[in-house]
């Protein structure tokens, strides 16, 4: 059984070195032309206060962001971030107005919900076996409606200072001068779980979930921990971020949040994160989620009418996605 | 080579619900030995290597490892007692790279807790790969390195298990021929070292190659085991399938009638195909042989109207016809079964009956909305009796056929159709010898039924012992013909390659006929 | 490689050019203001920016309009947007009259001055509220609804989006009105639509398999009345009572055919015009009133404008 049969196949390490740099660097590239172009459109765009605005408006989406990131790295998702965060900014605010926690007890409290209710999502996907899509939509119905029941449907404010301080006070940094306290909040978020994809175990077997999910069990990863802590953690982020705009708003709002999920999954994509798993990283996809603000902050000065603004969105999306791809396919080749 | 046995598994019984998968099987491997284990589908090759490997707890029967009996129920237990198995679908996770592939759910502590050293992580792999003369970067995703290389990364990884077993299942399957010298070189150094290797092939010639000893199996029972040295292909084959060489080439006495059904005329579709000019007439099975690249499928694909030609002509039955798409070809009584019938030729979630009745849909549909269920199920079960198609029901669906049931699938979706031509693009490629043989006679029987039939293949068995007349391909052009009944092997080779000193006066006779 | 990605990239901003030729002459008029407005996916909004923008026009001033998409956080963003171009003035139509405060401070804090349009704020420094009063609105159609009924009856209400004030009040003013006023009518069912006519449908679908008997609704927009009366028709239920909020086009309409018996008007575009003109006499430094009411108005089949 003579088989006659050649192909030669062309090494081709020497371009995925170049390729892979622009990948990374394709988003912020864009971001800073973007910035450049509203720079050069508007004088108040370039200004400390306004970029000052805009990491302000963007901690809690970014903050979200990593939490998605990770369920995305996983080959999930996690739709309920929104619904989650209404929920702990609903809950934080009612320990304190009506229970009469203070703000110290009733944070880390609300946090651990969040936790807790990410690993119902990580349940539902592990032990249920349900698609993360389905378990995460229907966690946003039900975190939605518990918000709306707590609330009565209203908003619960009378927050007091240290509630309101984590969503407009400043911290002076050295150098950089007064910080408001959520870009901090952002910024540690995104150090830490930055430092955490990269360098532990931990981030490793979330890569390696994602790019093989069966392999990894079979190289005695525990896939399910995993999958579980990554969902615990998006529920966390996703508390800690209702509590940031919560702090911001003065009060808690039964109807913030709306959409923020697919904020945060359109930032992520944008980053050059894959909603099939194993590829992207949390710097790039919190440059995506800038990016999505700049590009808002920018069009509201450019005083760009609002109808107009989420269609050029969605073809920033479009385009910037389809962008990626084609990078990547120059650096496959 | 007389010492204690590095693997016994001794007397293994597993049973499926229906069927019995191994029949007291016994399997003994010595270190540093390449053991072939061959079979066709459904021979309990996979199976047995499951047991192995932990995945299946067998009925009864022992596994002795090194000389103690052991108890493997996970592929965990199988990897700590030094058993690996490299799949044919790599279990690689292709943006992770190669040092973090190797050491996944193994990596080594760093200084707090949850972190991992790298440099030590690094500097191993790096060392790993090495000891194969694997000169990667341990750095780069390994979705980047050709298949080659990323079995011989799956290598390090079970080497750095300390390995002493390694089963290999159909690692050449998607490799050149090159890659395959470089794999068998790395598998000779690794029997070198004493490491032991079962390698599962489908292609004898790989197997005389490099295995010292063949197993093999059939219909779950072992028919024996005996060293390369006293075997030669033939017997292999009948051991495999319970027949010989002949019987599976077996081609029935037959008259090719002078009607030509399909002629094509300077055919060229850029780089690709260049003035082609054949005809094929009823009843003649004429094979296409050529490289890989030659532009046989190429060809296929541009009668079949999925990549319209650039230039020439197409006839059917004497008659020029216009084919820029798949439906008129299909309309013109061509049908086409492709290469990579998975992906290209079934609706593998679908069943049995959906996937025959796909193409003729329309006529049973006469017209009306609804699909005719009934009529759908008679004329599926009519070609799945005709075409001995083993599925437990029309209604299974196609993925959990075997490869050669899941082509005469595909064939049968033509002939619903009743084609005047069907273009077969590597008809039994991953399909084992008995089911060859079946599409084999399928194949003589529709000639007898006055189809003409193209078949491409890079088998020069197949096309030897096939076709009625057969045409070589190289860089697009048609560039010689022969008779199988006075054709070798070599003359098609040197001709495919282009080293045949007979080719310049031969060139084009293959061109009219 | 690089240079053909920077290409593409450069692309999008050529793309985004023809969007943003209409900005270039900002700064023109006397006066700049800032419009934020809850949502524009809504007619109402929609005309209240238009009476606005109409009024901007004849008053030459520069009217910059932002859409807060009914959520809270976006609405932030943009009251810190405003701030941040400088604007004279600012008219905000909160999504929340608590949401807001902060960002009402802050532009209290950058001196610039700010005015409530329809929904007020709960805190803040606020020059001017102009509004209709949808408690006043809600107690109306209660009125209007006890008195069709001769004082007695099985009503439904229909309400809008849970937490927004807008379903708060006119559902408070309803039902205060008819607890004060009218014991004789029992609300039997009361479920939320959303503001939102094809919830309006399938919600009052529901209530009708499960009341036998209806002879009132009260919906707190008119979006979910038309709803509620397309299910009533679809049901064959006749000799229903039905009352919206908000006289849009649409209900004006129904009005007139005698499908909608009557709804509560709000004037969105002369709210949206008293805005403009309150903050621009403001502007110019005359005193202007804390609280400028808007006229709320029951439309019936006897005052329905002709077409």
């Amino acid at each position: 059984m003579t088989a006659v049969a050649t192909t030669t196949r062309p090494a081709r390490t020497g371009r995925v070195r170049i390729g892979n740099l622009l990948r990374r660097s394709a988003v912020f590239l864009f971001l800073i032309l973007l910035m450049a172009y509203f720079a050069s459109s508007s004088d108040r765009f370039f200004t400390t206060g306004n970029l000052i605005n805009v990491a302000q408006q963007n901690a809690s989406v970014i903050i979200v962001t990593v939490g998605m990131t990770l369920t995305l790295l996983t080959g999930g998702i996690d739709l309920s971030v929104g619904s989650v965060a209404a929920l702990a900014g609903a809950i934080s605010a009612g320990l304190i107005v009506r229970n009469g926690l203070p703000f110290e007890l009733s944070a880390p409290l609300t946090l651990a919900l969040g936790f807790g209710l990410g690993l119902v999502n990580g349940g539902l996907v592990v032990f249920g076996k349900l698609p993360p899509f389905i378990a995460t939509l229907a966690m946003m119905g039900v975190a939605r409606g518990l918000t709306l029941l707590y609330t009565e449907g209203r908003p619960i404010s009378g927050l007091g200072d240290t509630y309101t301080f984590w969503g407009r006070g400043v911290v002076p940094v050295p150098l950089l001068g007064d910080v408001p306290a959520p870009v901090l909040v952002a910024l540690a978020v995104v150090l830490v779980f930055a430092a955490l994809l990269s360098a532990t175990r931990f981030g490793l077997h979330i890569y390696a979930i994602g790019g093989g999910e069966e392999t990894s069990r079979l190289a005695g990863v525990n896939v399910n921990r995993v999958k579980l802590l990554v969902y615990g953690l998006s529920g966390m982020l996703a508390a800690l971020a209702g509590i940031l705009l919560t702090a911001r708003l003065f009060s808690a709002q039964p109807q913030v949040a709306v959409g923020l999920e697919l904020q945060a999954i359109a930032a992520a994509v944008l980053g050059g994160v894959s909603l099939f798993g194993g590829v992207g990283n949390v710097w790039s996809a919190v440059v995506g989620g800038f990016l999505m603000g700049v590009l808002g902050n920018g069009m509201n000065l450019l005083r760009i009418a609002s109808y107009q603004q989420q269609m050029i969105q969605g073809v920033v999306l479009v385009f910037a996605v389809t962008v990626d791809m084609y990078l990547k396919r120059l650096e496959g080749r | 080579m007389e010492q204690r046995p590095l693997l016994h598994m001794k007397s293994i019984h597993k049973s499926f619900p229906g069927v019995q998968a191994l029949r007291d099987v016994d399997l003994i491997v010595y270190p540093g030995e390449i053991q072939a284990l061959v079979g066709e589908n459904g021979a309990g090759k996979s199976t047995l290597m499951k047991v192995l490997n932990g995945v299946y707890t067998p009925d009864s029967g022992q596994i002795f490892w090194q000389g103690e009996p052991v108890t493997i129920h996970s592929p965990h237990v199988a990897q700590a007692h030094g058993i690996s198995m490299i799949h044919q679908e790599l279990a690689l996770i292709p943006y992770l790279d190669a040092a973090k592939n190797i050491y996944l759910g193994r990596e080594p502590a760093g200084a707090l807790p949850g972190m991992i050293n790298w440099s030590k992580m690094y500097q191993d792999a790096e060392q790993q790969l090495a000891q194969l003369g694997l000169n990667i970067s341990v750095r780069t995703p390994v979705r980047f390195f050709s298949i080659a290389q990323q079995q011989m990364i799956e290598v390090a990884k079970a080497l750095s298990m300390n390995a002493r077993l390694i089963v290999m299942d159909e690692p050449t399957s998607s490799l050149t021929d090159r890659e395959v010298e470089t794999l068998f070189e790395q598998m000779r150094a690794l029997k070198a070292r004493g490491v032991a290797i079962i390698f599962i092939s489908h292609r004898l010639d790989e197997i005389f190659e490099i295995c010292d000893r063949v197993t093999v199996l059939r219909d779950g029972e072992l028919v024996g085991s005996h060293p390369i040295s006293e075997l030669e292909a033939n017997d292999v084959i009948r051991m495999m399938v319970g027949r010989d060489v002949e019987q599976i080439y077996e081609r029935p006495e037959k008259t090719i009638s002078s009607e030509v059904v399909l002629e094509v005329r300077g055919l060229s579709r850029g780089a690709h195909i260049r003035d082609v000019s054949f005809a094929l007439r009823k009843g003649e099975i004429l094979g296409i042989a050529g490289l890989v690249g030659a532009g046989r499928t190429e060809l296929a694909e541009t009668i079949f109207g999925a990549h319209p030609a650039s230039s020439g002509e197409i006839l059917i039955d004497g008659q020029p016809v216009v084919i820029r798409r798949p439906s008129q070809a299909i309309r013109n009584g061509i049908g086409f079964v492709p290469e990579d019938r998975k992906r290209e030729g079934l609706f593998l979630r679908m069943s049995v009956s959906a996937n025959i009745v796909m193409v003729v849909l329309r006529r049973l549909l006469r017209g009306l909305p609804f699909i005719p269920w009934g009529k759908v199920g008679e004329v599926s079960r009519d070609f799945i009796d005709r075409l001995d198609i083993r599925t437990p029901s029309p209604e299974q669906r196609v993925r959990n056929l075997s490869g050669g049931n899941q082509q005469k699938v595909v064939i049968a979706k033509w002939l619903t159709l009743q084609p005047k031509v069907l273009i077969l693009d590597e008809p039994t490629r991953g399909i084992d010898v008995g089911a060859k043989a079946e599409i084999y006679q399928l194949m003589h029987q529709l000639a007898a039924n006055g189809v003409g039939i193209l078949m491409i293949s890079s088998d020069l068995l197949e096309v030897l012992g096939v076709s009625d007349r057969i045409l070589v391909m190289r860089d697009g052009r048609i560039v010689g013909e022969f008779d199988p009944a006075t054709a070798t092997q070599d003359a098609i080779i040197a001709r495919a390659t282009g080293n045949d000193p007979a080719e310049m006066v031969s060139v084009r006779a293959g061109a009219t006929s | 490689m690089i240079r053909k990605g920077s290409l593409s990239l450069l692309m999008i901003l050529l793309l985004l050019m023809p969007f943003t030729t209409v900005v270039q002459g900002q700064d023109e008029g006397p006066f700049t203001i800032g419009l934020s407005i809850s949502t524009l996916n809504n007619p109402f909004f929609v005309t209240l920016r238009d009476g606005a923008q109409a009024a901007a026009d004849a008053a030459g001033v520069e009217l910059v309009v932002l859409d807060s998409q009914d959520d809270p956080a976006t609405e932030a963003a943009n009251m810190e947007d405003l701030i941040a171009q400088g604007v004279d003035a600012i008219l905000v139509n909160p999504t929340d009259s608590d949401a807001i405060v902060p960002s009402i401070e802050a532009a209290n804090a950058a001196g610039i001055p700010v005015f409530t349009v329809d929904r007020g704020a709960s805190g803040g420094e606020v020059v001017s509220h102009i509004a209709s009063d949808n408690v006043a609105g809600g107690r109306l159609a209660g009125q209007f609804l006890c008195n069709a009924l001769g004082g007695e009856g099985r009503v439904v209400e229909l309400e809008g989006i849970a937490g927004t004030s807008a379903a708060r009040d006119r559902g408070e003013g309803f039902n205060a009105y008819l607890s004060e006023n009218c014991p004789g009518i029992e609300v039997v069912a009361r479920q939320t639509a959303n503001f939102n006519r094809a919830e309006g449908l399938t919600v009052f679908e529901n209530i009708l398999q499960a009341q036998p008997e209806i002879d009132g609704v009260f919906a707190h927009n008119d979006e979910m009345i038309l709803g509620a009366i397309e299910a009533a028709e679809a049901a064959g239920r006749e000799g229903i009572i039905f009352v919206g909020f908000d006289a849009i086009d649409d209900a004006l309409a129904a009005v007139r055919d005698g499908r909608l018996a009557a709804t509560v008007a709000q004037q969105p575009d002369r709210i949206g015009a008293l805005g403009v003109l309150t903050a621009v006499s403001a502007l110019g430094g005359q005193e202007v009133e804390a609280t400028i009411p808007v006229d709320l108005q029951l439309i019936t089949s006897e005052n329905v404008p002709a077409e």
